[in-house]
């Protein structure tokens, strides 16, 4: 069984903020805070949203989720997703992007026809087990917000074909995988195509996200 | 402040105002900046000071890297006081179409994930001691192996795993039927922060003063480009810090992988019989 802990409520802990504060100080002493390659999209395009940058499909996937259940492309048919990306190693962008991912979660709890989807990076690490417990950090409900993990293969021919574009770039300056917008957040219709992205890092990505999914609940 | 692998003592502190000290250096350029201030620059060895290695430095004085671009070859001047550092006298000296695809191991090397079983290519690290220090220096013993960084401030990360190197040493070195032919390193993945005495002292913390058989060591960029995709070893230089996943290997007598430990939920006991294992097979 997944070890569980006491879910915390979605705001700044104490601890965290700590963290922030030491954060803070390192990009002090490293010097790297301006040379740090935001991929963020900008503040207009956060209220807008980013279209993709070709037609994009959710493909066939067979993951697991974080409670050790399969689970497949055929039960996210009819459904509008929102999907994410995360590794537990991550300090900065994954807490911050599933912050707004449980706000998402709390804001259409009377939406049957929403599924939240976080998919990891880093999938050798992220074992069913070590998403429960970074669910539980965020309160997830595993029954409506699915963390998949699985073969480092699938999970990335899926992040690649369905989601995101991969970025040669410095491979230490993007999240495992290399795949560039890893802090956006896409939303899925219900016939699994990707219809536009919102950077995840955001305040308002939560609203937008939701009043995005709104409309796609109401397409047939 | 840029720490660098620098092996020189440090000045005094009272040498605040002293003039900075200067180093002559060669390199290619990667990138420049949009501020036109900072440049990530493959530079060759800064004899008494640094390995080569990729790494950004920061133009103190506008202009400084004004016509320079990506491929560039280029003499510089480093200049490093106690509290700050940066570039200045940047000339171009040539133009190569090879930066960062080919040559020493660049940006762009995607290296395939090894499998249990598999060779380790060598690696060199500087160790604590400022000694280069090398997976086939410890051919005939078991190596295991972990990463951090000084500054991580997370304790079920980094900590843990240089915790649980501690308490499996202590099972190794006091167990009746244990071999000895083994050795444990930890590499840091921050080359611009985790100079040697900083491992040494960061060391400390873990070894006390009993430091048999266990090592400390950074590895430089282009090690790490080369070593991490190996390993499924994770480094993001995230907002000034840095985020990564947490790779422990057990390498062989003959540097095979042995076993490879992922994430932090392992224990002291399993990485302890892990290496004792290794340490039974031979040694080619």
């Amino acid at each position: 069984m997944p070890t569980t802990e006491t879910a915390r409520p979605a705001s700044h802990s104490h601890e965290e903020l700590l963290f922030q504060v030491m954060v803070l100080a390192l990009a002090a002493i490293a010097g790297l805070g301006c040379w740090f390659a935001a991929t963020a999209l900008s503040h207009h395009d956060a209220l807008r949203g980013l279209a993709p940058d070709k037609p994009r499909q959710l493909v066939d996937f067979a993951l697991t989720d974080s409670t050790g259940r399969t689970v497949t492309r055929g039960e996210m048919d009819g459904k509008v997703l929102a999907v994410s990306f995360l590794f537990t190693g991550c300090g900065l962008t994954c807490p911050e992007v599933s912050r707004h991912m449980a706000e998402i979660q709390r804001l259409t709890t009377n939406q049957p026809g929403v599924r939240l989807v976080s998919l990891t990076v880093d999938p050798r690490s992220d074992t069913p087990p070590v998403l429960a417990k970074w669910g539980a950090r965020f309160g997830a409900d595993t029954n409506r917000w699915l963390m998949l993990t699985g073969h480092k293969a699938q999970v990335e021919q899926l992040i690649g074909a369905s989601f995101l574009a991969s970025d040669p770039g410095d491979p230490f300056n993007s999240m495992p995988g290399n795949f560039a917008g890893t802090e956006r957040i896409a939303l899925v219709d219900k016939h699994g195509r990707v219809r536009i992205y919102f950077d995840g890092l955001r305040a308002e990505a939560p609203a937008a996200v939701v009043a995005k999914m709104g409309e796609l609940e109401k397409e047939n | 402040m840029l720490a660098l692998g620098g092996c020189k003592p440090k000045p005094p502190a009272a040498a605040t105002n002293a003039a900075p000290k200067t180093h002559a250096v060669r390199g290619v350029v990667q990138s420049v900046a949009p501020d036109q201030r900072h440049a990530l620059i493959r530079h060759e060895a800064i004899p008494d000071y640094m390995a080569a290695m990729t790494m950004n430095f920061s133009a103190r004085d506008p202009g400084v890297l004004d016509g320079i671009s990506a491929g560039d070859q280029i003499t510089f001047t480093l200049a490093v006081t106690e509290t700050n550092d940066w570039i200045e006298n940047v000339q171009r000296v040539g133009r190569t179409n090879a930066f960062g695809l080919s040559g020493p191991p660049g940006w762009h090397i995607a290296e395939p994930e090894l499998e249990v079983g598999d060779a380790l290519p060598d690696h060199e690290f500087t160790d604590e001691h400022c000694r280069p220090v090398r997976f086939a220096d410890f051919r005939g013993r078991a190596v295991a192996f972990t990463f951090f960084f000084t500054s991580c401030p997370l304790p079920d990360y980094c900590p843990r795993m240089n915790r649980n190197f501690a308490a499996a040493r202590k099972l190794l070195l006091t167990a009746a039927n244990a071999p000895t032919n083994w050795q444990f390193l930890s590499i840091s993945f921050d080359a611009s922060f985790d100079t040697p005495p900083m491992l040494s002292s960061y060391a400390q913390l873990y070894r006390g003063d009993d430091t048999n058989r266990w090592l400390f060591a950074v590895a430089s960029t282009n090690t790490l480009a080369s070593l991490a995709p190996k390993v499924d070893l994770t480094v993001w230089r995230e907002g000034g810090t840095l985020s990564h996943n947490m790779r422990t290997i057990v390498l062989d007598p003959a540097g095979r992988i042995f076993r490879q430990f992922d994430g932090n939920e392992w224990t002291p006991e399993q990485l302890a019989d892990a290496v004792g294992a290794a340490a039974r097979e031979p040694a080619r």
